[in-house]
């Protein structure tokens, strides 16, 4: 008792006492560790999740992690810069338009070539899009720009439906798989560990992004974009660059999504999948990467555990649920393990143990 | 000749109806300025009404005239446990506003199931004029759809209570330091535009018939209509409804449908962009 008494005094000592000595201080001061702790958690589950799940699992889980991926783009566009994007299924949808139309037209099916296409159009749309609503000379109401990517998102769904060429209602069927030389990549294990290994390498490049100083920049403008606009950053600019980056991972997403289900159909680009997206990342927490990870895994795996018995009740739990989690939890479940100083973080290089040490 | 009429009477009688569905959303978007995304849900809930009523073997316009204040009531309720949070974050409140509209749409998609039902005209047959024969119920939403926007424009211009609501809306503070009371103020905002929406659904139920996504087909481009008309005012998403609605009903007959469903929608984004404040721009009535 007394010993332990005396070892926290030491601590308390030890922390106020000598400025230089930052790592006791930031030892004592817990839950500067969570994030990577979770992380590495979800990682690990992802990798071990094949061999215990059952085939059919598998291939629901593979659709989760696409799906995760796609996420994560809404994540970084709303979480980091503040832009509510309600339209981001446009960019997924058309890039999975894109790549079954490649694979239906021209028999490109090899994953070298659709990936990148993919990539390619989701980023362009995006960066049309974002361009036109986002750059000019008057800077763009938040207001606007969502209901601009909802319009956007729900004029291409009604353009998908009518159009013959893209098969109208029924969407695409039957795309034919992606494929490597010879190899096929059909629903499986292969295709978990190839959908797994994209998400992580996309994953650490956002990680790496936002906590950068351009990372920095996107936090001072989520939190008062007048603000950097008078330091002179380009705000406009900053937000067109991070919705076009946003714009390709979920073209990204969207080609692996077209592969993996063999057929894309309107509401691929349409205001369900848009709104689906924006509930993943709000319940998982927006503002951490792994959160929108984590509410698309959960969001998802609810669903799907629930379908059998509760396939009706379930859209009315989740909007119950999504109102409770804006109401009294804005940052989502991820608040629940993580400190509001963690979620923030540290930007650019390694700071030197001087500035870390200023509370 | 007669075709032209017809035309002219079908394009009339559906930006009759957009008006009537972006009353609603206008007035709390320019008031509060919150776009309620579940709006398109108080629409759908009206139509449900409407249905209820005939299912019950009551009258129809029993239903009708049920609808915008059993709409109007649940809206206040609403405002006065949820909607009241979201004031400061006008984001967070389109997200609040969606998450009300999924609990209502499934809710209702339980009820009813995933058919179409459909609810008879209670003013069935035509009106004919010479060898022109006119759909004598879409001619009363007319009319109706012309008082309703009468009635909201002497409500708030001419009466105590359209001018303290505007007073609120427009300088909350000094509307408290005058002895307003701007939470009731805005309650009754939210409830009076609720319950247009369930009269605009009860209206136009019997045209499109019963189903879950009903208000969902009507709730963007009554956002679009709101910007085009310029938020801040009454008149302004009414003439962005009317600009919106003619046009999506005029289009169709000069082109092919698909291009023109779309175009509606790029044009008016690219309206919006370069004239952010809308068609009437300004505060006032």
């Amino acid at each position: 008792m007394l010993k332990s008494m005396g070892a926290a005094k030491q601590a308390v000592h030890a922390n106020v006492g000598s400025e230089t000595d930052v790592p006791v201080a930031k030892s004592t001061s817990s839950g500067r560790k969570i994030l990577p702790i979770v992380e590495g958690v979800v990682l690990v589950a992802a990798l071990l999740a094949p061999l215990v799940l059952q085939d059919y699992l598998t291939v629901f889980a593979t659709r989760v992690i696409i799906l995760a991926l796609f996420a994560l783009s809404f994540d970084l566009v709303w979480g980091y810069a503040g832009i509510m994007s309600f339209g981001q299924a446009l960019f997924f949808g058309s890039a999975g338009y894109g790549v079954a139309l490649l694979a239906r037209d021209l028999d490109i099916t090899n994953i070298l070539l659709v990936l990148p296409a993919g990539t390619i159009i989701g980023l362009t749309s995006a960066l049309l899009l974002g361009g036109f609503l986002l750059l000019g000379r008057h800077p763009s109401s938040v207001i606007f720009v969502s209901l601009g990517t909802l319009t956007g998102s729900y004029a291409a769904d009604r353009l998908a439906r009518g159009w013959y060429y893209l098969g109208g209602q029924n969407g695409i069927p039957s795309i034919a798989p992606m494929s490597l030389g010879g190899y096929e990549f059909t629903e499986g294990p292969a295709f978990y560990y190839l959908v797994l290994g994209i998400l992580v390498v996309v994953y650490l490049l956002c990680r790496f992004l936002v906590r950068s100083q351009f990372g920095l920049a996107l936090a001072g403008l989520r939190e008062n974009e007048q603000r950097i606009a008078f330091f002179g950053y380009k705000a406009q600019h900053l937000k067109a660059i991070i919705f076009t980056i946003g714009g390709a991972i979920a073209g990204l997403a969207g080609s692996l999504y077209a592969f993996h289900e063999g057929f894309v159909w309107p509401n691929m680009v349409g205001v369900v999948v848009s709104t689906q997206v924006v509930l993943y990342v709000l319940f998982g927490g927006s503002g951490t990467l792994i959160g929108a990870v984590i509410g698309t895994v959960i969001v998802e795996g609810v669903s799907f555990w629930l379908s059998d018995n509760y396939r009706d009740v379930w859209p009315i739990i989740l909007g119950l649920l999504l109102l409770l989690v804006i109401l009294f939890r804005p940052l989502g479940l991820i608040s629940f393990v993580l400190g509001e100083r963690e979620r923030v973080g540290s930007f650019g290089a390694k700071p030197k143990e001087k500035r870390n040490a200023a509370p | 000749m007669a075709n032209a009429f017809v035309a002219t009477f079908e394009i009339l009688s559906f930006g009759a109806i957009i008006v009537l569905i972006v009353l609603g959303l206008g007035i709390i978007a320019s008031m509060m300025g919150i776009f309620n995304f579940a709006q398109g849900e108080f629409v759908l809930l009206g139509a449900y009404i409407t249905y209820l009523a005939y299912a019950r073997g009551l009258p129809i316009w029993a239903g009708m005239v049920a609808a915008p204040f059993v709409v109007g009531a649940l809206g206040f309720v609403l405002e006065a446990l949820i909607i009241r949070r979201f004031y400061a974050a006008p984001i967070v409140a389109m997200l609040g506003t969606y998450a009300l509209g999924l609990i209502i749409r499934e809710s209702v998609r339980g009820l009813i199931g995933g058919f179409y039902l459909t609810v008879p005209e209670p003013i069935g047959g035509s009106i004919d004029i010479g060898s022109v024969h006119i759909s004598a119920w879409r001619f009363t939403i007319i009319v109706i759809t012309l008082l309703v926007m009468a009635g909201c424009y002497l409500l708030l211009s001419r009466t105590s209570f359209g001018l303290r609501m505007r007073a609120t809306l427009e300088n909350p503070s000094l509307a408290r330091a005058s002895g307003i009371s701007t939470p009731l103020m805005y309650g009754a905002t939210f409830a009076f535009g609720s319950a247009l929406a369930g009269l605009a659904g009860a209206l136009i139920v019997p045209v499109f018939s019963l189903y879950a996504d009903l208000g969902l087909r009507f709730l963007i481009q009554g956002f679009v209509a709101v910007m085009v008309g310029g938020v801040g005012s009454f008149i302004g998403p009414v003439a962005g409804a009317g600009v919106i609605g003619t046009l999506s009903a005029a289009l169709p007959w000069v082109m092919a449908p698909v291009v023109a469903d779309v175009l509606v929608f790029v044009l008016a984004i690219v309206f919006i962009k370069f004239r952010p404040q809308g068609l009437i721009a300004g505060k006032g009535v």
